[in-house]
């Protein structure tokens, strides 16, 4: 049985503890008393995976099983979580690749010859042929691209059907093939709880015109958190979305969960509590380190890239959405969650070099703080890790760096957007429609790789509630200027950050450090 | 250069050279399961090793312990008649304690002993495991776990091997006697083992857990040996557990006052308890460290009362 997550309460015999910090890690000395949440070892994983998939297809939830649900002569379409999942990216073969197959498989045996696969990449990049075919595995590749494996566009006035509206005026507008199918069979992972279930089809497969309604600055702050469903406004508006495109089209949403075997070998210790590091791990921990800090910046990113996760499968779940995503939710926290008591005056963060948006990309400063004060600070059930007005430490170099392919009005944004105001409700007021209709940014989006226009601005309002709710955010070891103008402060060292943050929290703070990745998430009480 | 020199400090920060880690108080309850593979010790028993062994014992530990400390051994004339494989069980304070009852045997008593010793303390890192099993023999004991198993000590009773066990598990924290665990009876019942109760007195205020040395002044111990158990016909483990704590608080009681006012206290059932005063633990600490008062030539006014002393006062 895995050990469970726990809170270390910091003693004279703790060790100096690992923080990552973008393409880097370090070893840094807490001051006494700080609470270390950590996450609970990996669960073990399904030994029958293949068995797993297969079961869960012909015993679905609330759901008849899957070849009951194919005939000749229907049109399916299967749609897919795009690159941002799971991070790092796992190790071959990709779970979706192995739901997909057999998805395939019973159709063949089925005679179902109308058969599209979708990326569902809602506004963000697309996929390159060589990322499709690393997800869905040679066989699905090379059988359906290009005629009928494509990337979601978001921005295809012919490749989009208008639903209607919710009974709260919102309007749901998804891929036509998918809403005009017999069967959408949707396939996603679920990293966090935030991910997967209403929100796969409405958001995966929505347009900006359906989007827009969920990702708001106003949606933002009235999730706490948006990775607990149940209470997220943006999960809210999802499920009232699923329902309307569930009128539409039968969905059949196959869910898999992954464990928390975040790292491969070479890179162990990253998985392992300080103070169980073997001697190996010891001479990994410093030869990486010594490494990683004299390599060129190009050589460091690449080996980062590198990294496959030897993720295990913990759960495959199919059938009626939200029945298998209870399930799904089940299994994520199960992974993740640890209960903390009470909250904290800091809260300190190692962010890692990889966020849902860089993947084989870079990660630029507003992405950095997307991560730090999005999904980290998010990363909670009940009450935020730290109190009201506390103050937030991150981990991270945040360089003044943009993927120009990648990001191209992320560098308007920066430049131009943030000059002006940090405020997410100014910002979305003044500047989103500019940007979500850019026509230069939408055909960057349609035929380049390119994130939508508008995507900065929702990375943006991520990071909305917790900028409302901090008193105070300081980097270490950061990029000032980069820092400065999302209107930050940046300290060289951890001792420093914790000086600085005396004039909000006092001179004797209580301190958490939420020791992730691999991920945690806090029950806080 | 500076980076490297900062980074190698922290890193030693967590180095552990002894490799027993150093874990933060919070972070116990959460421990790994121990590795699952046992260490092999059969090679320590090969001749090779045995000739070894003996001569460490002798000529380096035994000297080595009774310059340290004073030993004083008794009741050896009970190994008289007995033949292997036999369980020799004592109380363990100190890690004196396998020390003194393996140089106090007799050599032919000696070679022929087994030490359980605890694998997570003694066995968690390559060097000590192997000088601890050259040195005294010793065999890996998991005390918690799943793994709890006596394959081992089966395999050496088997082979006509005597074993020494100390039943508490670990050495007492303050002194006194801690409860007995029963594996070592089941064996014995099992295998219908003679059972040598030891006590050790002395060896707690000599070297109380937590000391790496003796405390200096050769303070004195004392190792008695009481006469063997034997396992009845229809008794269980639990009865016979019993039976050995009865013999050995009686063996104490003998060492500290004499045998006859031992046996005529037990008659009366006033043998003291092991398990110490019921009092604060800074008062048993203080108790169980006070040092055993030094044989002294007895006064020839007193030579007389030897035989009639019966009072249980200390000598």
């Amino acid at each position: 049985m895995a050990r469970p997550g726990f809170v270390l309460e910091v003693d004279e015999r703790t060790p100096p503890l690992l923080v990552h910090e973008g393409e880097g890690f370090r070893l840094e000395k807490f001051p006494l008393g700080t609470r270390v949440v950590y996450p609970p070892d990996p669960l073990p994983p399904l030994r029958d995976v293949e068995g797993a998939i297969r079961r869960a297809l012909l015993d679905p939830i609330d759901s008849e099983p899957l070849p009951a649900l194919l005939r000749p002569g229907m049109r399916l379409t299967i749609a897919f979580d795009d690159i941002s999942l799971p991070l790092p990216p796992m190790r071959r073969p990709d779970v979706r690749q192995r739901v997909i197959e057999q998805v395939l498989e019973m159709a063949a045996r089925r005679g179902v010859d109308d058969v599209q696969l979708v990326v569902a990449n809602s506004l963000h990049r697309r996929m390159t042929p060589a990322e499709i075919k690393r997800t869905v595995g040679e066989r699905v590749f090379r059988s359906f691209w290009p005629e009928a494996l494509r990337n979601f566009d978001a921005e295809d006035p012919k490749g989009l059907a208008y639903l209607g509206r919710t009974d709260k005026g919102e309007d749901v507008e998804i891929d036509r093939r998918a809403a005009e199918s017999d069967l959408l069979v949707y396939v996603n992972i679920n990293l966090v709880a935030m991910d997967g279930g209403v929100k796969s089809v409405p958001v995966g497969l929505g347009s900006y015109r359906s989007i827009r309604h969920h990702h708001t600055v106003h949606t933002m702050l009235h999730s706490r958190s948006y990775m607990d469903p149940e209470n997220s406004a943006l999960h809210h508006s999802c499920a009232r979305m699923h329902r309307l495109v569930a009128q539409h089209v039968r969905i059949f949403q196959v869910e898999t969960t992954l464990n928390n075997e975040t790292f491969p070998t070479a890179f162990g210790f990253l998985n392992r509590r300080e103070w169980e590091w073997s001697l190996a791990d010891q001479a990994a921990y410093l030869a990486a380190k010594r490494a990683n800090d004299a390599a060129p910046p190009r050589v460091r990113r690449e080996v980062f890239r590198r990294i496959e996760a030897p993720y295990g499968v913990t759960g495959v779940h199919a059938g009626e959405t939200e029945a298998v995503h209870r399930r799904t939710l089940a299994n994520v926290h199960r992974q993740q969650l640890v209960e903390v008591d009470g909250q904290s005056d800091v809260l300190v963060v190692g962010l890692p070099y990889i966020c849902p948006y860089n993947v084989n990309s870079i990660m630029n400063p507003v992405l950095v703080n997307c991560l730090g004060l999005g999904y980290f600070f998010n990363l909670y059930r009940g009450r935020p890790l730290v109190r009201r007005g506390g103050a937030m430490i991150v981990f991270h170099p945040t360089p003044w760096e943009f993927h120009q392919v990648h990001h191209p009005s992320y560098i308007d944004f920066f430049e131009e957007v943030l000059a002006e105001t940090t405020d997410p409700a100014q910002v979305e007021a003044k500047f989103e429609q500019q940007y979500a209709t850019d026509e230069w940014y939408r055909h960057l989006y349609r035929t380049s790789y390119a994130y939508h226009g508008v995507h900065p601005f929702y990375m943006w309002y991520w990071t909305a509630h917790a900028m409302e709710y901090l008193g105070d955010v300081i980097y270490v070891g950061a990029d000032r200027r980069a820092v400065a103008r999302m209107g930050f402060r940046t300290a060289s060292t951890f001792a420093d950050a914790l000086e600085m943050a005396t004039d909000t929290v006092g001179r004797s703070p209580s301190i958490t450090y939420l020791h992730c990745p691999p991920l945690v998430m806090a029950e806080v009480r | 250069m500076a980076s490297l020199l900062e980074d190698l400090r922290l890193v030693a920060r967590g180095w552990r050279w002894t490799h027993r880690p150093l874990v933060p108080r919070s972070a116990e309850r959460f421990l790994p399961a121990p590795d699952p593979k046992e260490f092999p010790t059969a090679w320590a028993r090969t001749p090779l090793a045995r000739a070894v062994r003996e001569g460490v014992q002798r000529f380096v530990l035994r000297p080595l312990v009774w310059t340290e400390t004073e030993p004083r051994v008794e009741g050896l004339d009970h190994l008289e008649g007995l033949r292997p494989p036999v369980m020799f069980v004592a109380n363990h304070a100190s890690h004196l304690d396998a020390p003194l009852v393996l140089c106090s045997l007799p050599r032919r008593w000696r070679e022929r002993t087994a030490t359980a010793a605890a694998a997570d303390y003694f066995f968690d890192v390559l060097w000590r495991a192997a000088a601890t099993a050259l040195v005294f023999n010793a065999f890996p004991i998991e005390r918690k776990g799943a793994r709890r198993g006596t394959g081992t000590a089966r395999r050496l009773i088997e082979e006509r091997w005597n074993l020494l066990v100390f039943p508490e598990g670990t050495r007492s924290r303050d002194g006194w006697l801690q409860r007995f665990r029963l594996g070592p009876a089941r064996l014995a019942v099992e295998y219908r083992l003679p059972v040598v109760p030891v006590a050790i007195r002395g060896a707690y205020a000599a070297m109380p857990r937590g000391r790496g040395w003796p405390r200096p002044g050769r303070l004195p111990v004392s190792v008695r040996y009481g006469p063997p158990l034997h396992p009845e016909e229809g008794e269980d483990a639990r009865g016979l557990n019993a039976r050995l704590l009865r013999a050995l608080e009686r063996l104490w009681d003998e060492d500290a006052t004499s045998w006859w006012a031992s046996l005529r206290r037990e008659a009366e059932g006033k043998t003291p308890s092991l398990a110490g005063p019921p009092a604060a633990r800074w008062r048993r600490v203080w108790e169980a460290s006070r040092p055993l008062p030094r044989p002294r030539p007895r006064p020839v006014w007193e030579a007389g009362e030897s035989t009639t002393r019966g009072g249980g006062e200390e000598r």
